[in-house]
């Protein structure tokens, strides 16, 4: 029996085993996604209208209008990029680099740290199926993948069997969960695998992780049991191929990542650890990528138009410049930043010209002076992305749609410009 | 036994068992259905208990032979189960057993429009002869949508 | 009406964690807008210690503000076998968000996953709806 498999744009796992039913341009059944992923692979049921000025409008007049609004202004950001495909983020960049605009994406305040640290050949990493056939000692670090990638410990991480991983998760792997509240994820490695830490802990608890993995007394100023984090030290020690899989529960905690730069040598001394980051939307992961090799970063960018040269650094990351009111009118793709940011910085996002490109009407759409609906990414157009690995994931189209493209949106509001 | 708590506590009779604990008994080992206490049916003050026991009990109907459940309101897709199940690894290997969607019409469990669906339950190893008490798809579920009574 | 209508409602202090639900994040892929969404998003999980020092109820609604923003939203019990009084959870969400600081300290990324806010009973006022957020 031939079977024909699709690729699930749910999250960055970009699980690609998936059959679907349709009827009439409708996918009506899907087999083998979770929960999220079939909800997403459904579409919404709000679906975003083209409008101008928040008038119904031909697609055409909306790319000339978005072409305005661009051309009109004096700092324009380009933000989203998460749930774009590669060739939509390329042609962003490339719209990005001619109007002389900020660029930025959602790993500016999740992922990115993590991302630019393995591109940058900082951080040892490894792909999904390293850790399907290899994987022994798995660290869930401020992760819970049972909510944000339901498959994960499934299809990768702790139940399946690999090449090098044939008796099972109870005998062939040890998951362990460092964490500030017991998550479901933690409720499946177990009491004696977790480990739960006070809020702002995980820098100390990783030098206390250190200490013990150097045969020192592993002390924290919240008196965590030194026992089991010899214990878990020893663990560590005795991994053939250990994974830290980073939650945003540890982005968020780390001030700056030397504390896990130390761990991860350290770790690197005794036994062999790699690091996955577990990337939220399904290629924030590629526009990392694409930006990186056209510019040398990852993210928070200006372009000169002229020069073509760029500027870098935190302060241009989209918080930094909408927090300084340094934007003056914005293009969103792929995100839903109104949604997403902290509201007294959304706040002055919504006061500016902005332009929407997204299948679904969301909270900035409502806010937008254009909205322009595209294509469902995985769904009703294909494209490349790139799973939260590295890993490069062709996706097919499954059904048919009006809508164009995001790639094909921006290349005409390019050429409109 | 929190199914007692929302009975009438009354000891009526009327479900044919001598007492409301007898018949929360056979509630949960579901040899009888919230619907044949006729008091939690038909009397107003004890609507909002009829309807949070018909919630927690899942209808008989729904029950497998082997006495699995699914509770798909709480189930994620994860398909945990669906990989960690031996009779799954054992009938396809490459497919369920390696962590991807299974490519068997033999295995127990696969995940359909984001809810895991139980399927040739007799090959449960909870069935049948030889039967063992394997807890595999309940120890390996994030929020405890399997069960067996 | 009830005499606790006159008596100022309590207002206590909290550490907020945001996290994520896969049930939400599905009922946001259907639609922003509706109301399984927001029935999922506008939540506070607290340790029952702290609905006491409220003077509420469970799935009474409560009002969480700081300097950054304020939302109605519904008090659920945490459900955690650890107590953890002062610390509550909040799913990741316009209303979480509602609430996080915009300082970065230099970093360009908001603690999204550990703030502060105060909560007082809204003594049956009504959930913030997503598009009165702003």
């Amino acid at each position: 029996m031939s079977r024909k498999y699709y690729v699930c744009t749910g999250c960055a796992l970009l699980c690609d085993d998936i059959e679907v039913e349709t009827d009439n341009d409708v996918v009506t059944t899907v087999h083998a996604a979770c929960r999220k992923g079939v909800a997403r692979m459904k579409g919404c049921s709000n679906p975003m209208e083209c409008t101008v000025g928040g008038e119904k409008a031909d697609i055409d007049s909306a790319i000339s209008m978005a072409a305005t609004i661009l051309r009109d202004a004096k700092n324009p950001l380009i933000f989203g990029h998460g749930n774009s495909s590669s060739e939509a983020q390329k042609k962003s960049i490339g719209l990005a680099k001619k109007i002389g605009a900020y660029i930025d994406d959602t790993s500016s305040f999740c992922q990115g740290p993590i991302i630019e640290a393995i591109l940058q050949d900082k951080l040892k990493t490894c792909t999904l199926d390293d850790i399907r056939h290899k994987a022994d000692v798995i660290i869930f670090w401020g992760a819970d993948p049972s909510n944000s990638h339901p498959r994960h410990l499934s299809r990768y991480s702790y139940f399946p069997r690999g090449q090098e991983r044939q008796r099972g998760w109870e005998e062939d792997r040890t998951a362990i969960t460092i964490d500030i509240r017991r998550s479901e994820t933690a409720d499946i490695c177990g009491d004696t695998r977790f480990y739960q830490i006070p809020m702002g802990g995980d820098a100390e608890f990783m030098e206390a992780l250190v200490s013990a993995l150097s045969n020192k007394v592993p002390k924290t100023s919240f008196d965590f049991d030194k026992k089991r984090i010899l214990e878990l030290g020893n663990v560590l020690k005795k991994a053939k191929f250990g994974v830290i899989c980073v939650g945003l529960g540890l982005v968020y905690s780390l001030e700056q990542l030397e504390p896990l730069f130390t761990l991860m040598n350290k770790l690197n001394e005794v036994s062999s650890f790699h690091l996955m980051p577990m990337v939220g939307q399904y290629n924030m992961r590629g526009f990392n990528q694409n930006l990186f090799v056209e510019t040398g970063y990852i993210n928070r960018l200006k372009f000169n138009a002229e020069t073509g040269e760029t500027e870098h650094g935190n302060n241009y990351s989209v918080v930094e410049v909408l927090r300084d009111m340094s934007v003056d009118a914005a293009l969103i793709i792929g995100s839903d930043p109104l949604s997403s940011l902290p509201l007294s910085i959304a706040r002055y996002l919504a006061e500016i010209p902005l332009i929407t490109i997204d299948p679904c009407n969301n909270l900035t759409a409502t806010r937008s002076t254009v909205t322009i609906p595209c294509a469902l990414g995985g769904v009703e157009s294909g494209g490349t992305a790139v799973r939260m690995d590295g890993v490069e994931i062709e996706l097919k189209k499954i059904i048919e749609t009006n809508n164009p493209s995001d790639e094909e949106i921006l290349t005409r509001i390019t050429e409109a410009m | 036994m929190e199914i007692y708590q929302f009975l009438p506590k009354t000891n009526c009779k009327e479900c044919g068992k001598a007492t409301c604990m007898a018949f929360a008994v056979d509630l949960l080992g579901r040899k009888a259905k919230v619907d044949d206490c006729p008091p939690l049916v038909n009397e107003a003050k004890y609507k909002a208990n009829y309807e949070k026991l018909s919630e927690m009990i899942t209808p008989v109907g729904d029950v497998t032979e082997t006495g699995l459940i699914v509770h798909e309101n709480k189930c994620i897709g994860c398909g945990n189960c669906v990989v960690a199940c031996p009779v799954n690894v054992a009938n396809d290997p490459f497919g369920a057993g390696s962590g991807k969607a299974p490519t068997s019409d033999k295995v127990i469990f696969m995940v359909e429009n984001g809810i895991v669906k139980a399927r040739n339950v007799q090959e449960c190893r909870r069935f049948g002869e030889n039967k063992i008490l394997c807890v595999a798809c309940i120890d390996t579920c994030p929020t405890k949508a399997i069960e067996f009574v | 009406m009830g005499f606790g209508q006159f008596l100022a409602a309590p207002e206590i202090k909290l550490k907020i964690v945001t996290y994520r639900d896969v049930f939400q994040n599905a009922a946001q892929e259907s639609s922003r807008f509706g109301e399984e969404y927001e029935k999922l998003s506008a939540i506070i999980k607290l340790d029952p210690r702290d609905i006491s020092r409220l003077s509420i109820t469970e799935n009474d609604t409560v009002i969480v503000k700081n300097s950054y923003g304020r939302v109605v939203v519904t008090a659920q019990r945490s459900g955690y076998e650890d107590a953890h009084p002062g610390i509550a959870y909040m799913v990741n969400s316009p209303w979480s968000n509602a609430l996080v600081p915009d300082k970065t300290s230099g970093t360009g990324v908001p603690k999204f996953k550990d703030f502060e806010a105060t909560a007082q009973s809204s003594k049956g006022g009504k959930v913030t709806g997503i598009r009165e957020i702003f």
